[in-house]
């Protein structure tokens, strides 16, 4: 089955694409920035459709919420993708819901929902992983038709709680996918910036021994990951920040993929052969033109000879 | 409260508390915050001020997606203050950051520090109007069903005004302060003028094709527009706006886009 790849089509490039309608199999959009019930982004987003299959890939379901998942948003989601019929409905493997009592509340008021607007971790636990089932399967429920689910750039590691269970990640996941039926959205670049973070100091000072630790870390991760639960691939570029609290990666989407991650994405399409590809530029968004030769890169790495990969899986 | 929801609503609290410290103090219950060292990861805090850096960041850029001209008119440094103040004070409660900011002119009428800037608050509801009004569901024009004026007796007509079509009365000129910071007239210098004389405006806001618009409501058509939003028949509103000219009124409602279309209430 022949890989197809497409573009995360963000405001800059409203105009230009559709003027120029780039060969690409399609494109992704963030379904929370065409919630409202009409107008100009909602009319430029109908008009993208009418020349490529749309992925609607969200950041605020909040799936992994013990409060559940917001009705509001589910309504909002269901509603656009019956507008859009898109090829593929996306989230996280994350929360943002949860109940907090603000200063301005008062004295003696009690905690109301609210959305932290970002996605934040979640232990990798049994519980948590029932938590997250039951969501999905809410929204698959109502879309009637099965989602998929990314792993996450996260930047705190929850402390195992006394009798906790602790599963890895790789494992986490596949069980959402076997339990409810959903596809994993496997993000390169999230998976990369976590094993940088999580390289202990001692291996720091020297860069190239960093990097190569970070990736050996990304393969077994993959390699962990049954081929047939798989079924998008996210490559994007980010940062590393060092500042007066300390030196962390942070996946920002605004710069080029780096050389790691296309290896990791190599073996990524190799291993879950035929998957779509999507390139995600969000922040300081460059020229089409420089997004659409990262396009090209990613096909052409798809077809890397094997033994470009030997000092991915056996470093 | 399971497990699972005390750990997150912890992380939320260290996101949202203001000062933080308590609730961070919290979270160190159910998340690794050691500092960064020889043998630790590099999470932790320095993590936490990433997610907290992030909010900040959505809140600069969500609220000044909204409210552009109080923007300028606050300035960067203090617009981003108050776009931080009141995430802290306001969260969302929605996954679509387009919904968070409408009480930023309550917000801004109870901030001490502002009360010598009182025209602010109700600059920030005419933005908010025309924030709204930018999403509001599309409704074509109906130009043919334009005759049924001539046609019938007012009292049996209702008009179909465009979307989100609001009415806004202030003590303050807010119609000339957005339009000058958006559209570049009137000039900043009449503007001023205004605000010294604290001249009153009523903004008629509307949206003309994919335009959200705002200009000051011509005499009578406040009343009239709010009549027929309440659902009152051509007749009824005209009744109660006998300043306004319908003559000149009508043409320019259905050139500027306010005035999209006509319908035949049968009477029985």
């Amino acid at each position: 089955m022949a890989s197809t790849f497409g573009v995360g089509w963000r405001h800059p490039h409203y105009r230009e694409l559709l003027e120029r309608r780039p060969a690409l199999d399609f494109l992704e959009v963030h379904s929370e920035n065409f919630f409202a019930d009409g107008g100009a982004a909602l009319s430029v987003l109908m008009q993208g459709r009418a020349h490529y299959p749309v992925s609607l890939h969200g950041v605020g379901l909040s799936l992994g919420a013990a409060l559940g998942v917001d009705a509001w948003h589910l309504d909002k989601l269901a509603r656009l993708v019956e507008r859009v019929e898109p090829v593929r409905v996306s989230d996280h493997a994350s929360f943002a819901r949860a109940c907090f009592t603000p200063a301005s509340a008062g004295d003696g008021a009690s905690s109301l929902p609210v959305h932290a607007a970002d996605l934040l971790p979640i232990p990798f636990n049994r519980a948590a992983l029932d938590v997250l089932c039951a969501n999905v399967q809410a929204v698959q429920d109502r879309l009637k038709r099965p989602i998929l689910v990314e792993n996450l750039s996260a930047y705190l590691r929850w402390k195992p709680l006394s009798g906790d269970a602790w599963l890895s990640e790789a494992q986490f996941l596949t069980l959402l996918a076997r339990r409810t039926g959903c596809q994993l959205l496997v993000d390169v670049n999230n998976l990369y910036v976590n094993a940088l973070n999580d390289q202990p100091a001692t291996v720091h000072a020297d860069s190239a021994a960093w990097a190569a630790c970070a990736v050996s870390a990304c393969a077994d991760w993959l390699n962990a990951i049954p081929p047939a639960c798989v079924g998008e691939l996210h490559v994007a570029g980010h940062c590393r920040v060092a500042d007066e609290h300390g030196e962390i990666a942070i996946d920002d989407h605004g710069s080029p993929v780096c050389a790691e991650v296309w290896r990791l994405h190599a073996l990524a399409s190799r291993r879950f052969e035929g998957v779509p590809t999507l390139v995600e530029w969000d922040t300081d968004v460059p020229d089409l033109d420089i997004l659409l030769a990262e396009v090209q890169t990613a096909k052409i790495n798809t077809r890397r000879p094997d033994a470009l990969l030997q000092s991915v899986t056996r470093p | 409260m399971s497990p699972l929801a005390t750990q997150q609503n912890a992380l939320v609290a260290a996101l949202f508390s203001w000062p933080a410290d308590a609730a961070v103090k919290n979270l160190a219950d159910f998340a690794d915050l050691s500092t960064p060292g020889a043998a630790h990861l590099l999470r932790g805090q320095r993590g936490l001020r990433a997610y907290q850096a992030n909010g900040h960041a959505l809140a600069e850029r969500a609220l000044l997606a909204a409210y552009p001209v109080v923007a300028q008119l606050l300035g960067c440094e203090s617009f981003a203050a108050l776009a931080r103040a009141l995430w802290h004070a306001h969260p969302p409660v929605r996954g679509d950051l387009t919904e968070w900011g409408g009480v930023l002119a309550a917000f801004l009428a109870h901030d001490e520090q502002l009360l010598g800037e009182p025209y602010l608050a109700d600059t920030a509801s005419l933005e908010w109007a025309l924030h709204q009004c930018a999403g509001a569901a599309d409704q074509a024009p109906q130009p043919g069903s334009l005759r049924l004026l001539t046609q019938h007796d007012p009292a049996e007509i209702q008009l179909q005004l465009a979307p989100a079509c609001r009415v806004l009365q202030s003590g303050w000129p807010i119609v000339s302060i957005v339009n000058a910071h958006l559209m570049a007239s009137p000039a900043l210098a009449l503007v001023g003028q205004k605000l010294r004389l604290a001249v009153a405006e009523t903004a008629l806001v509307w949206r003309q094709q994919q335009q959200p618009r705002c200009r000051e409501a011509v005499q009578g058509e406040a009343d009239l527009v709010q009549a027929l939003l309440a659902g009152a028949t051509l007749g009824q509103a005209l009744a109660g706006a006998p300043a306004l000219d319908v003559a000149a009124w009508l043409p320019m409602a259905v050139k500027s886009g306010l005035l999209l279309g006509v319908t035949h209430q049968i009477s029985h």
